[in-house]
């Protein structure tokens, strides 16, 4: 069996000396889905936040590929590993200068035709690059932090309630989008508090309650 | 060419100009009659104490003198500049960085100068040392306080736009470069503006006190020429190392923001 894309073995993550995150485990298949329900501070977004390694954990281990996420460049895991917050906030500049931001801080440019390619694959008009990007509404800007995101051609999305702040059709509209994506071989794992947008995503089904992960439905 | 000496009954005079501020104070309930009454003794005690502090120096120089003065100005000034960093990990673990970026600047301020420009004999002669020292030592200070309050402040407001680029692969520095560099632009900003209106609208002090006690104007200028470009490496040596060493505060070795609070 080839190692699982990400894998998260009872990973603890405190804040303060409170336990937030209890000795979690979970694994994401290369271009799989997996969906983590919860209700708000159950600990959900920590541990993404976590397995972005954006928060310290405890204890526990965080593989990538079969490697100890300690061992690895972080800047390069998280290329890898794109994580997009719920409210992803804009850089100051243009929806291409945003779209661009991961390439850029490798030292490379992002062709003008390329960002337009990303933004038409998150259902985006192309002429919206050269708009102000703190001019978008909500559901814009996500749909720019995704592209953002998959400028750096990440092996795995972590989303963090990627349809919360959003109408319900654009909320469809994305959960159909990170389905495809999945199809086309990124993995997914996303949190949610719907149960609905979780159904709809598809893959294995994790809650969490308190701080402890549980899985609720197998593939 | 002397100059007119002030008797301590005239000087005791200059206090109605306080009690002019106080009053304003009162009028309009600012509440700082107290904070302008400190500041008044306070500012008195310390001037008169450096004044025959400085007398005994001049009257029996010793290296050791001089230099554990200017080491005791260092270290106040570092302390000072770490008192209003509310955002920032606390005077006790910013003081040193605060020492080393102040004393950084005003080094490279000073020596050169003492040793190649002014040439005093010797070249650490307290009468110039002192006075010139102080002055960048006191300018590093607010340069450093500033670039750090800004910093630490910036980041706490900012910290989801750092943690979204350091999440796209930038690493601690690219995530906060912009914010290094307003902080740096605004540290350098008051030098600049200094340097092309002195003359039009400030007079300063160093200039204006040779000036006063007898020396040549166009000597004077010359000293004060000298101490504004010592100004801009100040603001440009203290404040980068400052802006480095919070820079460096900022992120855990996991290139992780430092958690809040």
């Amino acid at each position: 069996m080839p190692a699982p894309c990400l894998e998260v073995e009872r990973v603890t993550v405190r804040r303060g000396t409170t336990v937030v995150v209890d000795a979690a485990s979970l694994r994401l298949g290369e271009g799989a889905i997996v969906t983590i329900e919860g209700a708000s501070g159950s600990g959900k977004s920590t541990l993404l936040r976590a397995i972005a390694t954006l928060l310290p954990t405890a204890s526990g281990t965080l593989s990538f590929r079969g490697l100890d996420v300690a061992t690895l460049s972080l800047p390069d895991y998280r290329r890898q590993v794109a994580y997009v917050p719920q409210l992803p906030p804009m850089f100051d500049g243009t929806v291409a200068e945003n779209v661009a931001a991961g390439p850029r801080f490798r030292g490379a440019t992002l062709a003008a035709d390329v960002v337009a390619k990303l933004l038409t694959r998150v259902s985006l008009d192309a002429g919206l690059a050269t708009r102000a990007a703190s001019s978008l509404s909500g559901g814009e800007k996500l749909r720019v932090a995704l592209a953002r995101a998959l400028a750096n051609e990440p092996v795995a999305l972590l989303l963090d309630e990627p349809t919360s702040a959003l109408d319900p059709a654009s909320a469809h509209h994305i959960v159909d989008l990170v389905v495809e994506l999945a199809r086309a071989g990124t993995a997914v794992l996303a949190v949610t508090h719907s149960a609905e947008h979780a159904a709809r995503l598809g893959g294995l089904h994790y809650r969490m309650t308190a701080g402890v992960l549980g899985v609720v439905a197998p593939p | 060419m002397t100059y007119l000496e002030i008797p301590a009954p005239r000087l005791a005079l200059a206090l109605g100009l306080i009690a002019l501020a106080i009053g304003l104070s009162r009028l309009a309930r600012l509440g700082l009659e107290r904070d302008l009454g400190l500041g008044t003794v306070r500012a008195a005690v310390q001037l008169t104490a450096i004044g025959y502090g400085l007398r005994l120096l001049f009257a029996h120089p010793s290296p050791l003198a001089i230099f554990g003065l200017l080491a005791l100005m260092t270290a106040v000034a570092a302390f000072t500049s770490t008192r209003r960093v509310p955002d920032g990990p606390g005077t006790r673990e910013l003081f040193p960085y605060a020492l080393v970026a102040i004393l950084g600047g005003a080094a490279i301020a000073v020596l050169p100068m003492m040793l190649f420009v002014i040439r005093p004999k010797p070249w650490f002669d307290g009468r110039y040392v002192i006075p010139i020292g102080g002055m960048m030592l006191s300018s590093a200070m607010n340069v450093v306080a500033q670039v750090f309050e800004r910093l630490f402040a910036t980041a706490r407001v900012e910290r989801p736009v750092i943690e979204q680029a350091l999440a796209l692969g930038a690493t601690p520095a690219q995530s906060v470069a912009p914010y290094m560099r307003a902080a740096l632009r605004g540290a350098l900003t008051p030098t600049i503006n200094g340097l092309v209106t002195v003359g039009l609208v400030a007079l300063p002090g160093m200039m204006t006190g040779q000036i006063v006690s007898g020396a040549a104007p166009e000597q004077a200028v010359r000293y004060q020429i000298v101490i504004m470009y010592q100004l801009v490496a100040v603001a440009a040596v203290s404040g980068y190392l400052a802006a480095a060493f919070a820079r460096r505060l900022l992120f855990t070795s996991g290139a992780r923001l430092r958690a809040e609070g």
